[in-house]
């Protein structure tokens, strides 16, 4: 059994291409095609605008979409509408100017924070344990924290 | 009130339970390096919380043994007339009923968890620049989990047996679900890897069978000794080789016309009594009495006090 694992285990992370990836292939679906973002209004980071949303994590999520690529479709509701949203894998990603404290984190996937401001740290939610789509989306991030600014005042 | 000679282990066995009281140092370390580097790492994984709360939980047998063979080694006195010994006993209580209900409470935290088809997130972090996949990590200090509880687990075996020491027998078993539970955990994280968000908690499941398991076997092993049953082996828990030596001594004396006697587990030593029918009554059979039971004494070190009384006679019942 110990061989066993040990030459599974090198194997994967070998060929870990691919590795970790979706139980319900969330990631293979947006790519090259529709990635369907809710967002409620908190500005500076989500602001609502007759010509649709802007604000820094609309800005981020935009640039996400384009290394995908993938086209976004807008959805705009209460928090509390998109988390249940989420839930139900309706939409992919929710940004609302969410931090690391919020509730909802037991049932939906929080990214690492992006970034801090004083003592939030901000994030965006995701499905839960679409494991490929959440680790893509937190590399993007990840290159995106050195080009942000340090820290953004509400 | 007649109290026990103090009582200590054999100078022969002494090595023997000094290494084993270092195994159990090391295994405290040990343990407490892993459930830091699993809580570090833990995430949203439910075989990962199982496998911290193992470790947690293993700890129990360790420092009870350090607890009881301090306790153990005090003389008797007026209020504890037969020492100290049954701390053992209480020490591997202890251990089962931690084993025991944390087994079961992990049945069914896994279960709910199942059932309720929730998917594990495990998302990255990045240390030193680079970013890499938690699971990768939980995978690493899980590794740590595997292969020094299996090398602890076959150190301890062969002492417990020495020094008949179900405490300690119960902590080398104790290693080896360890380093099952790690290598089940890393199978459920691989799992999800693979997209397959059942692995997890599936394997969970499998570990608690298997602690439930453990815990219920000594669970009952406990109770029933201090219960006074009669010495059972460490391993198999098979009754004592011992005491077919003992009745072959009694049966090999040829004043003893008719004999029964009894014995029970005190922590790691046994106490017990004979009573002998003697062929006729002498001015001798004090001394008889007295030799023979010297002499079964000094069968094994573990029989700490016999005590032989004779009776006129044994009924049928008496003798089974």
């Amino acid at each position: 059994m110990l061989r066993g694992l040990l030459v599974a285990t090198s194997l994967l992370l070998i060929g870990c291409n691919g590795f970790p990836k979706d139980p319900e292939h969330t990631l293979d679906q947006v790519r090259n095609g529709t990635l369907i973002v809710g967002y409620s209004a908190n500005p500076p980071w989500v602001v609502k605008t007759a010509n649709g949303p802007t604000g820094t994590e609309v800005a981020l999520v935009e640039a996400f979409a384009r290394t995908l690529p993938a086209q976004i479709q807008w959805r705009n509701d209460t928090e509390q509408n998109l988390f249940e949203a989420l839930e139900h894998r309706q939409v992919h990603v929710v940004v609302a100017g969410l931090t690391d404290q919020n509730p909802w984190k037991e049932k939906v996937a929080f990214t690492r924070p992006y970034q801090e401001v004083g003592k939030e740290k901000h994030v965006l939610a995701s499905i839960q344990g679409e494991n490929a789509f959440i680790v893509a989306l937190e590399r993007f991030l990840h290159q995106q924290e050195a080009t942000l600014p340090p820290s953004v005042q509400p | 009130m007649k109290q026990l000679v103090r009582f200590e282990y054999p100078p022969e066995l002494v090595p023997a339970f000094r290494q084993a009281r270092r195994l159990e140092w090391l295994t405290i370390a040990y343990l407490i390096s892993t459930a830091a580097l699993m809580y570090l790492t833990m995430g949203q994984s439910q075989a990962m919380k199982t496998a911290w709360f193992e470790d947690l939980l293993s700890l129990t047998p360790a420092i009870s043994f350090h607890i009881a063979t301090r306790v153990i080694l005090r003389s008797p006195n007026e209020d504890f007339p037969y020492g100290y010994h049954r701390a053992v006993s209480i020490a591997y209580l202890c251990s089962s009923v931690a084993l025991f209900a944390v087994g079961g409470f992990l049945l069914l935290d896994s279960a709910t968890t199942l059932l309720k088809a929730e998917h594990p997130t495990i998302g990255t972090v990045v240390i030193a620049g680079h970013q890499i996949w938690l699971g990768y990590l939980m995978i690493a200090a899980l590794l740590w989990g595997t292969f020094p509880a299996l090398y602890l687990g076959k150190e301890k075996l062969p002492l417990a047996k020495q020094l008949h020491e179900k405490n300690l027998y119960t902590d080398a078993e104790m290693n080896k679900a360890d380093w099952m539970t790690a290598s089940a955990a890393i199978l459920g994280i691989l799992g999800i890897g693979m997209g397959w968000w059942w692995a997890d908690a599936a394997a969970a499941i499998f570990i608690a069978f298997d602690i439930v398991r453990d815990g219920f076997t000594n669970l009952r092993q406990a109770v029933f000794d201090l219960m006074n049953q009669a010495p059972k082996t460490v391993d198999d828990q098979k009754p004592d080789p011992l005491l077919d030596r003992v009745r072959e001594t009694l049966a090999a004396q040829p004043w003893v016309k008719d004999f029964t006697f009894r014995l029970r587990e005190e922590g790691h030593i046994y106490l017990g009594e004979g009573f002998v029918v003697p062929t006729e009554v002498s001015d001798q059979l004090a001394q008889q009495l007295e030799d023979t039971a010297r002499q079964i004494e000094q069968l094994d070190w573990r029989i700490h006090e016999f005590l032989l009384t004779p009776v006129r006679e044994l009924t049928k019942q008496e003798r089974a």
